[in-house]
């Protein structure tokens, strides 16, 4: 584990909500309807449940890298698993503040042999007011090198 | 919206929900979306490069589709409490999502939901997947209306 982090800002567009949605198969018009979204008590369209994954229009995995340092070999890199904690869903017009940190690293033994090594990079999303809106955990499994081609 | 169809008993089933055929131009679409230009999903010389038959989507796209069926069958995405998806096969063109799952558990104001999204379809040419295969596991927690809240949806 590593103390490094990066800070960021997600900006939750309206427009941006819809693509997302539209992407995602989304058909609740919570997603594209201010109105709709007025009703169910919210004050602008509701991101779907995945829509911080986003956050890769602003910090790439150069950045990432740089910034954390997990030194993967993304040419047997795969990811394994994705997990989102929820306070709330973001709103269309606010301004997230994300933070980005290694939170766990862990190399298992793999079924055919060799290491897995398991990398997972906790993203926290604030709002304005510094309340946590959600978690996101993003782990990237790197398999063992390939002992044959 | 249809009305919601959610009762949140153990071992109630969610109705499956389909998605697809997957295209490509459906990967592109969630590339620009999401931001993740990774090329092994968009480029198919650089997808075959790897190794790969041809291009494959990104897991967070039939993920995606994952958490838009359950927000159907609760009737919005708004009880979320925590979405996990582990993957587990790859999805490619032409392939359909099907959205499958189960109240694995209810207790403490949360309901607990186990679901799958199912792959579907012959595969590209030259690999050889299942017709049918598990793409996504993953689990669910929900927030569960009290009663008398407004936003409480099929509580007797």
């Amino acid at each position: 584990m590593t103390e490094a982090r990066i800070s960021f800002d997600l900006p939750v567009e309206r427009g941006k909500v819809r693509e997302f949605a539209l992407a995602v198969g989304a058909t609740d018009p919570v997603h594209f309807d201010v109105r709709e979204a007025e009703a169910r008590g919210l004050a602008d369209a509701l991101a779907p449940p995945t829509f911080t994954v986003t956050q890769a229009w602003q910090v790439t995995r150069e950045e990432r890298e740089e910034a954390l340092g997990a030194n993967l070999e993304y040419g047997r890199v795969l990811h394994g698993e994705q997990e989102f904690v929820y306070e709330r869903l973001p709103v269309a017009g606010e301004v997230l503040t994300g933070a980005m940190r290694i939170s766990a690293d862990v190399t298992k033994p793999g079924k055919r042999g060799g290491a897995m090594r398991f990398v997972t990079y906790e993203s926290r999303f604030s709002d304005s007011g510094g309340h946590l809106v959600l978690t996101a955990y993003y782990t990237l499994i790197q398999t063992s090198k390939d002992p044959g081609s | 919206m249809n009305p919601p169809a959610f009762v949140a008993e153990p071992g109630a089933v969610l109705p499956e929900i389909t998605f697809g055929p997957l295209s490509r131009a459906d990967i592109v679409r969630y590339a620009g979306a999401s931001g993740d230009f990774n090329p092994i999903h968009i480029d198919e010389g650089y997808a075959r490069a790897t190794g790969a038959p041809t291009v494959f989507a990104m897991g967070m796209l039939p993920a995606g589709y994952l958490a838009s069926a359950l927000s159907s069958w609760l009737g919005g995405p708004e009880p979320l409490r925590r979405y996990k998806v582990r993957f587990t096969a790859r999805v490619w063109p032409g392939d359909v999502i099907a959205c499958t799952g189960r109240v694995a558990g209810v207790g403490d104001g949360v309901a607990t939901l186990e679901l799958e999204a199912l792959r579907r379809g012959p595969g590209p040419d030259g690999l050889d997947v299942p017709d049918e295969e598990a793409a996504i596991v993953g689990v669910a927690e929900l927030r569960l209306a009290n009663p008398g809240d407004s936003a409480g949806r099929g509580e007797g």
